[in-house]
């Protein structure tokens, strides 16, 4: 596992790495079988989600208050800021259109 | 793909920290924002004149969907952004039960307005600087000159 970009945080981002890991190893599976409906597809999302946020919330919290921190400290708010009002990227990315076969 | 720093291809992703998460309650899509911090290589030329360093850090988005099973990723730079961006995108999607396709397309992308700018603030500040130095220098040589006719005065009155 990597380091974080400041060793101060090093420690609660490995711990929340490893958090979501876990949790995301029993994601998967069931999650590709659920999306067959959409209504057994949000019933799952909606227990994982919620499941992921009991696990992994307090340890989240904690090392985003540090991670904060140390991206203020390095410059990188502000070009973090700007990144995100060119290109906020919080809906997904549609498909490709089906490729054209040469 | 979460694992995919470090890799013993990839020893320049040096610091891989998630700055944001959200697991859609509807969808079950996993959206994932993150800071890669790279060493890179860049060359000397580029270091001296943008001022970059050796450390340089990436947006990195990625989307999970376990409905299509489709996983799509975003990198744009943000060191030296003011300059240029590259987008890169990456995407896996299923092709049939045994085969994953991927694509990947990059956009580079430089500043022109930023750079019309940053070229007028330079001309600007050559000018002001000629104008000062110009001051200086003829106040200098008033000085100069005045020192030289003081001079003569005393010695022949």
């Amino acid at each position: 596992m990597s380091q974080s970009l400041s060793p101060e945080c090093t420690p609660l981002k490995k711990k929340y790495d490893s958090c979501f890991n876990s949790w995301f190893e029993g994601y998967l599976e069931p999650a590709v079988a659920a999306g067959k409906s959409s209504d057994t597809r949000a019933a799952y999302s909606q227990k994982k989600a919620d499941e992921f946020n009991q696990k992994c919330g307090k340890v989240w919290e904690e090392y985003k208050s540090c991670i904060q921190i140390a991206v203020k400290e390095r410059g990188l708010d502000t070009l973090l800021q700007q990144a995100r009002d060119e290109n906020p990227l919080v809906e997904p990315i549609p498909p490709l259109p089906p490729a054209k076969s040469s | 793909m979460w694992h995919k720093y470090p890799n013993s291809k990839c020893t320049h992703v040096v610091s891989v920290d998630t700055i944001d998460r959200t697991v859609d309650p509807q969808t079950g899509i996993i959206r994932t924002e993150r800071v890669l911090g790279c060493k890179q290589k860049a060359p000397i030329w580029i270091v001296k004149l943008f001022g970059g360093s050796e450390d340089a850090f990436v947006r990195e988005i990625s989307f999970v969907d376990p409905a299509t099973q489709n996983v799509t990723i975003t990198s744009v730079n943000l060191s030296l952004s003011q300059f240029a961006t590259c987008y890169e995108q990456i995407r896996y999607s299923p092709l049939s039960a045994t085969q994953t396709a991927f694509t990947q397309t990059a956009e580079v992308q430089a500043r022109m307005a930023l750079w019309r700018t940053a070229a007028d603030g330079l001309e600007k500040w050559l000018v002001q600087r000629f104008e000062q130095n110009a001051q200086l220098g003829k106040s200098g040589f008033t000085d100069v000159l005045r020192n030289l006719w003081e001079e003569r005065h005393r010695a022949s009155p």
